[in-house]
């Protein structure tokens, strides 16, 4: 028996196919795009009420950098670390039951996440280019560009938030490809790795690296910081295809 | 003939269980193969493995002379419909409908458009909250739109109904006929689909039990209904595949019956009909050879 001629090229490009992926995860905007908007808008409105409730019984004795600290930003990370998490598992099945390739399906999935921080990363720096021509929404309250973002420039903020996401998103695509790999098993591996990496990093501190660790924070800009943080996403996004790339289709 | 899949002593265990153990066969280009067995037997596991989904343990599998993992030459080629498909938790069945076309590149919209009135699939229905008769008519309809290459169905139709079952195989043999293609089918309705099947593999506890073409299957053996007395003195010495007796009456399947055999037995007294297909598996795979019905 002669074999059927091997396969000159795949009938669909590997840009389409990336992109067939990408797409995949947008077939379902809610959770991804439209619910972090909202809940964000809704703890600004509610960090804003309280705000004025203060300014209006605190009056000209109020602090001028009463309002300088908010976290109504910081959740968007851990959800969108989630929502990597949750994208991988409830994704990978159904599109290599499709005809993807793993290689195929964790980059679509990591160009759809990079569109997103793009997406947050610009929307969250526009935001504070409101907040900081609004006067702090009129209380000169810092929700978008708190604490050590007050005083940087915009694109700073955008990049600082870009690239947070990206190493948030990186960690949750890791985490999703050992969860959709080895179940339950994995999230205890990827925890005890991450306890066990704390625990080295607590040590190094106080052994000898707090001087070193505070001048890495302190003699740095932010933008020089974040910028540290990408090669980090890299490796963990490259540690993430090295776990998916031997994972069998299960059920 | 053309093998599209060839597989060399392929094996694939989970800890002591050998779900797939050593199995090598060639599957023709351009025809419908029935992947028959029992549950549990390794028609998934295989599937699976024909796709790329799993990972041999050893031996290989070619599809279109390739091996299928992260193959995308090989991979956009097929179609892979299993009943145990996962869908992304916000899909309707018309969101698996939209999607199906950008990874499937021959996908056929009108047929798909037909096939959905035909199995009249709730489309704006989530598809977390449907049957599992309507989960696997959308698998079908996608299965079969998709006109792949290379078409794995794996229990297409667990949970449909007859009628909704006859819909299918019609479906699938009228599209076939105007564009062919390889089509493997697993199934353990094998009566139902016998017709349809040029080929079939037989698995049983992980290993290739029957692979032979269903005609020279059904030739291989025969079931002869006669007095007791007759049969038993007739089958004297032949390898006896099931044996039934209800009062006086036997009835007993019977392997490598010649045409000389047959016209003896015939001048003998002896009834000759054709096997089913699904009784020589069933005796193949495990069943007693000897059912007392009444005596």
């Amino acid at each position: 028996m002669t074999v059927a001629a091997a396969a000159p090229a795949a009938l669909i490009p590997a840009g389409r196919r990336v992109w067939n992926v990408a797409r995949l995860q947008f077939a379902n905007p809610w959770p991804t795009v439209i619910t972090p908007w909202l809940v964000l808008f809704a703890v600004h409105g509610l960090t804003w009420s309280i705000w004025s409730i203060i300014a209006h019984y605190a009056g000209p004795t109020l602090e001028e950098d009463a309002f300088r600290y908010a976290g109504g930003v910081s959740w968007l990370v851990i959800y969108m670390m989630v929502i990597a998490i949750q994208a991988m598992n409830a994704t990978f099945r159904f599109a290599l039951g499709f005809a993807s390739t793993r290689r195929d399906y964790y980059m679509g999935t990591l160009a759809f996440f990079g569109i997103m921080a793009v997406v947050y990363g610009v929307g969250l720096g526009l935001l504070a280019g409101v907040e900081r021509a609004t006067d702090g929404w009129g209380v000169d309250g810092s929700f978008y560009a708190p604490a050590y973002l007050y005083d940087q420039p915009l694109a700073v903020v955008a990049f600082h938030f870009f690239a947070l996401y990206l190493l948030f998103i990186a960690a949750g695509t890791l985490v999703g490809a050992m969860f959709v790999r080895w179940r339950a098993t994995g999230l205890y591996v990827f925890f005890a790795g991450l306890l066990l990496l704390g625990v080295l990093l607590v040590w190094w501190l106080v052994d000898s690296g707090a001087s070193t660790a505070a001048a890495f924070f302190t003699e740095n800009t932010i933008a020089v910081i974040m910028a540290w943080t990408l090669p980090v996403s890299v490796v963990l996004a490259a540690l993430g295809f090295l776990v998916m790339r031997r994972t069998p289709v299960r059920g | 003939m053309t093998a599209i899949i060839e597989a060399q002593d392929l094996r694939r265990t989970f800890g002591a269980v050998r779900a797939v153990d050593g199995m090598s066969f060639a599957v023709e280009e351009g025809s419908i193969c029935g992947l028959l067995g029992r549950n549990g037997a390794g028609k998934s596991t295989l599937m699976n493995l024909v796709m790329g989904q799993d990972f041999p343990s050893s031996g290989t599998v070619r599809v279109l002379g390739e091996d299928p993992v992260e193959n995308a030459r090989v991979l956009t080629r097929t179609c892979f419909i299993k009943e145990s498909q996962s869908y992304p938790d916000a899909f309707r069945a018309k969101h698996v409908l939209a999607t199906a076309p950008h990874f499937f590149p021959h996908y056929d919209h009108a047929l798909a458009a037909r096939l959905v009135a035909d199995f009249d699939l709730p489309v704006n229905r989530m598809v977390k909250k449907m049957s599992r008769g309507q989960r696997s008519a959308l698998g079908a309809i996608v299965g079969i739109a998709s006109r792949a290459e290379l078409t794995l169905l794996d229990e297409p139709y667990a949970g449909l109904d007859a009628v909704a079952r006859h819909v299918f195989y019609d479906r699938l043999l009228e599209d076939y006929a105007r564009h062919p293609r390889t089509i493997v089918l697993s199934t353990h309705l094998i009566d139902e689909v016998a017709d349809l099947l040029d080929h079939v593999l037989v698995v049983h506890q992980g290993r290739l039990e029957i692979d032979a073409a269903t005609e020279e299957l059904r030739s291989s053996a025969a079931t002869l209904v006669g007095r007791s007395a007759d049969i038993d003195a007739f089958v004297e010495g032949r390898e006896v595949l099931g044996r039934e007796r209800i009062a006086g009456i036997a009835s007993v399947t019977v392997a490598g019956l010649s045409q000389d055999d047959r016209a003896r037995a015939a001048r003998s007294g002896l009834e000759v009909t054709p096997v089913s297909l699904q009784q020589l598996i069933v005796r193949r795979t495990g069943a007693p050879t000897s059912e007392e019905v009444a005596s």
